[in-house]
């Protein structure tokens, strides 16, 4: 299947509607800045993130009483009883989220003191108590903690595949339990109220070096890209990358501002990526500038040149980020949440970045050649040609083969 | 087949098998690519080291040494106050000359530069280049400790380093019980023997009220558990302890989880020679008192001695079987020379790593299939070329990150669906050449030819910018973000070759058979 051959599109003549939508776009995105401000994620804001599955129904009155400061969320299905708790910024370094996470189990699991919490302790605990009380009479040898150690494991591994105990049946069914041991386990531990799934902290001294550390890495690759760009071309394509650039993580910025994204690291991720994939288009067509200048000896503008380029290499440009935009529509719709923002952020930067090849790029390079008197325009002999060399030779008939 | 071209192909399958066998997992390396923390499950942590602690407490000493060799030589004992870490000051009874205590001085406390304040006394500084070395000690013992007592919890395939000038990074993969692994970690497990002055009491000052007045400015008073008559705790109580510290745990040669009388958990120690005759000498000289073992500045017990013990002895405590057998194992690894802050801590649960992975491998696939799918209808035969080329870059990609000892993350296996995209760019770059070069009329292999070669410098520069971004990725990422940079490293690396050497051996092994090929399926 072939697609724009021999396209005669004029891009050039769309770059002012093109900046105009971008200006637009980006304006919207400033709105939403200035009405939310930033959305910082834990990575830079600092504070912490506690991720709970519940056995029940969750308890959110509870929560919000015992925890005033977080915002407690329900997410996933309702019946996944999940929710995510997230503790603003502290001023001094603690293990934040730790000790939320003591203050909950103490507050919701009273039995805690007497019994162990099958929900919230790992293997080791449970070895121990075993090990110690030795149900199964099998002495206190090596073997037999090895022995104790092999159930507890499978308990842990039954939990983990479940996400939470809801009844004591889902523990003593799990392989290697024997009748004794079940019977123990029913009398000397319990289920607590929950399970965490994830918890993170992250201390105002590292949230503020990874912010610092963000800031430079994507203002320095940009930096990097157009010095790489201007030495393999000219001053004139360093530049209108650079642009490109910028404009794509723009774009991406104001999208996220949109739909009020948490800016976490991964987001960063996604801007470092886009600074170095979405400039891919542009180097395809700019390449092509270079080797037309050199193989047709007529005489051109640069944006006759410009124009011929992004036709030549559009289909090209349409199939990749056509397979890439195929990838990231697969991330996005089954990736999990972990990547969710992520992937969104990645699509509208690499679309972005398409969009911006035939009409950033060539606004700004028209722009600049025009400010240093139409230096890229081609001289070539007298009689102009319009933009169509390869019509010249007519296309080979010849039956294709289906593949 | 011309020989040159046999060649290639024997290279191509010497890689595609030599790749794929880096990822076999065997018995010795049952995971070859190692999945991440957020994969897997398990904690990240970033501590800083309170390296001060440490400085202050040889500042603290070097006060005790001059107050303990003034006594020593009869001089009179000066008073002494610490100023900052680094600085006591000394001052001396009026009228005292001060040759005597600048000789020991300079004989024991070689450490200190010392000069005089404005007001007379005698100001000892730790020199800066003794300060540079107790930090950097510090730091390194501190490691030390902590990777002694992550291996002593079984933990598999942990990873502890230093950051920065005083950071400790550590990843415990695995882990599914982050609190106990942090308050073993944090644990500074500084044990301390110390005669108490009096009876304890429930408030501090009730413990002060028995102690004999000459002695209530040579103790400090610590909070202990206080225990019913039976042996459970019932409450705090307060224990007026001397401050010298005759023995601590630096001597200990091990300690172990024991049973006591009625079955409680307790845990036993012994003495290296060095603290057999220490302890001697405090139990020996101090029978029928009370002798206070301290942890960490808090009371564990205050047994009274009944007679001289040199080798071993027993803590009782309140301990749960748990305490009892994580007691024994900070003891056995030894003290922090100073205490940790938690600047960071990621936890996953092992739970959520698995469905993070489900999702993750099921979004990948999709995708990978999609794409494959996309290609194929693209590019007809030439496609299957491109698919070929995509799967050896799979599998280059997966075999590296094995040999590197990589760790596959989220954002990680999000990079190599994207890799896969960009390796898909090249050929693309390729096909769509070859397909203009048939346009003009060029014959099948010519156009091969010049496809490849027209598109060479342009896939140079396409990799270029990316890998300019992905070191930016790798220099400033921390933890999955790095993953994911190294996944995009290799992937570029791979993708130039299976798109390039790859792809065009398959099509001269196709084309070069035939006579003159006219035909071609792209």
């Amino acid at each position: 299947m072939q697609i724009f051959v021999n396209s005669k599109y004029d891009f050039v003549k769309w770059r002012f509607y093109a900046v105009s939508f971008s200006l637009i776009f980006m304006l919207l995105g400033l709105a939403m800045f200035l009405k939310h401000g930033v959305n910082w994620g834990i990575d830079f804001a600092g504070g912490a993130t506690i991720s709970l599955r519940f056995k029940d129904a969750v308890p959110m009155d509870r929560l919000r009483a015992d925890l005033s400061a977080a915002s407690i969320q329900q997410y996933g299905k309702a019946t996944d009883n999940s929710v995510l708790i997230r503790l603003p910024e502290l001023s001094k370094e603690t293990d934040y989220a730790g000790q939320v996470v003591s203050k909950l189990n103490a507050d919701l699991n009273p039995q805690t003191s007497t019994k162990l919490d099958l929900n919230f302790h790992g293997r080791d605990r449970l070895t121990e108590l075993l090990a110690s009380a030795d149900p199964d009479a099998k002495g206190s040898s090596p073997a037999a903690r090895d022995y104790y150690r092999n159930i507890a494991q499978n308990i842990v591994t039954r939990r983990s595949e479940l996400g939470v105990f809801t009844n004591m049946s889902q523990v003593t069914s799990a392989p290697g339990v024997t009748t004794r041991i079940a019977g123990f386990l029913n009398d000397k531990c319990f289920l607590g109220a929950f399970n965490v799934l994830d918890q993170e902290t992250v201390g105002p001294q590292v949230g503020h070096d990874l912010q610092q550390k963000a800031i430079w890495a994507v203002v320095l690759s940009t930096l990097a890209m157009g010095v790489y760009l201007w030495l393999r071309f000219d001053l004139m394509f360093g530049v209108s990358a650079i642009a490109c650039i910028v404009h794509d993580v723009l774009m991406s910025l104001a999208f996220l501002m949109m739909i009020n994204g948490e800016f976490s690291l991964n987001i960063v991720a996604a801007l470092l990526l886009i600074v170095g994939f979405s400039i891919n288009d542009t180097v395809v067509m700019y390449d092509r500038v270079r080797e037309n200048k050199r193989k047709l000896k007529t005489r051109m503008t640069l944006e006759e040149q410009l124009n011929l380029a992004m036709n030549q290499t559009l289909s090209r440009t349409i199939l990749t980020s056509g397979s890439v935009v195929i990838v990231l529509v697969a991330l996005l719709i089954f990736g999990g949440k972990v990547i969710h923002e992520f992937a969104w952020i990645l699509l509208v930067g690499v679309l972005a970045g398409t969009y911006s090849t035939v009409t950033i790029v060539p606004a700004v390079a028209i722009a600049w050649n025009n400010l240093t008197g139409r230096k890229h325009d081609l001289s070539g002999p007298a009689t102009r040609t319009r933009i169509e060399p390869r019509q010249d030779v007519p296309p080979p008939q010849r039956k294709r083969k289906a593949g | 087949m011309t020989r040159g071209l046999l060649w290639k192909v024997i290279i191509i399958l010497a890689v595609l098998v030599g790749f794929a066998a880096a990822m076999i997992p065997t018995n010795d390396n049952p995971e070859p690519i190692r999945r991440g923390l957020d994969l897997k499950g398990g904690t990240h942590l970033v501590m800083r080291v309170n390296v001060g602690d440490a400085v202050r407490l040889e500042t603290d000493q070097g006060a005790e040494m001059l107050k303990g060799q003034a006594k020593k030589a009869n001089l009179p004992i000066p008073t002494t106050r610490r100023v900052n870490d680094t600085t006591f000051v000394a001052t001396l009874p009026a009228d005292t000359p001060t040759t005597e205590y600048e000789r020991i001085g300079k004989d024991f406390l070689g450490s200190f530069d010392v000069s005089r304040t404005p007001d007379g006394a005698m100001q000892f500084k730790m020199k800066t280049a003794q300060q540079t070395a107790l930090e950097r000690d510090t730091i390194a013992h501190t490691v030390e400790t902590i990777d002694n007592r992550v291996n002593a919890l079984g933990v598999t395939e942990p990873y502890i380093a230093t950051e920065g000038a005083n950071r400790i990074v550590i990843e415990l993969p695995g882990v599914d019980d982050p609190a106990r692994v942090k308050d073993i970690i944090k644990t500074t497990a500084q044990l301390q023997f110390r005669l108490v002055e009096g009876e304890p009491g429930s408030t501090p000052d009730a413990a002060l009220t028995n102690v004999p007045a000459n002695m209530k400015t040579e103790v400090d008073v610590l909070p202990g558990t206080r225990e019913d008559a039976l042996g459970r705790a019932s409450g705090i109580e307060y224990y007026a302890v001397r401050k010298t510290v005759p023995v601590t745990g630096t001597d200990l040669k091990n300690a172990r989880v024991q049973k006591g009388q009625l079955g409680q958990p307790n845990v036993g120690f012994s003495w290296n020679p060095e603290g057999a005759r220490k302890f001697g000498d405090l139990t020996g000289q101090n029978i029928k008192r009370r002798l206070a073992i301290v942890l960490d500045n808090k009371v564990v017990s205050a047994p009274v001695i009944n007679s001289q013990i040199n080798e071993s002895g027993v803590i009782e405590g309140n301990f749960t079987p748990q305490q009892a057998a994580d007691l024994a194992l900070v003891l056995r690894s030894g003290s922090l020379p100073a205490s940790l802050t938690t600047l960071e801590e990621r936890t996953v649960g092992p739970s959520l790593g698995r469905d993070s992975i489900r999702q993750g491998v099921l979004a990948s696939l999709i995708g990978f299939i999609a794409l494959i799918l996309a290609v194929l209808l693209f590019y007809k035969g030439a496609g299957i070329n491109a698919v070929l080329a995509l799967l050896l870059n799979l599998v280059i990609l997966l075999g590296m990150m094995a040999l590197f000892h990589a760790t596959l993350t989220l954002p990680g296996i999000a990079g190599i669906i994207l890799t896969l995209g960009m390796a898909i760019d090249s050929n693309v770059l390729v096909f769509e050449r070859i397909r203009e070069e048939l346009r003009e009329g060029k014959m099948v292999r010519a156009a091969i030819e010049n496809g490849f070669s027209r598109a060479f410098g342009t896939i140079i520069d396409t990799h270029m910018t990316t890998i300019i971004s992905a070191l930016f990725l790798f220099q400033f990422g921390t933890g999955p973000i790095k993953g994911f940079a190294v996944t995009l490293l290799i992937g570029l690396f791979a993708s130039v070759f299976t798109a390039f050497f790859v792809s065009r051996v398959i099509f001269d092994v196709v084309y070069k058979s035939q006579n003159r090929p006219t035909e071609m399926s792209i």
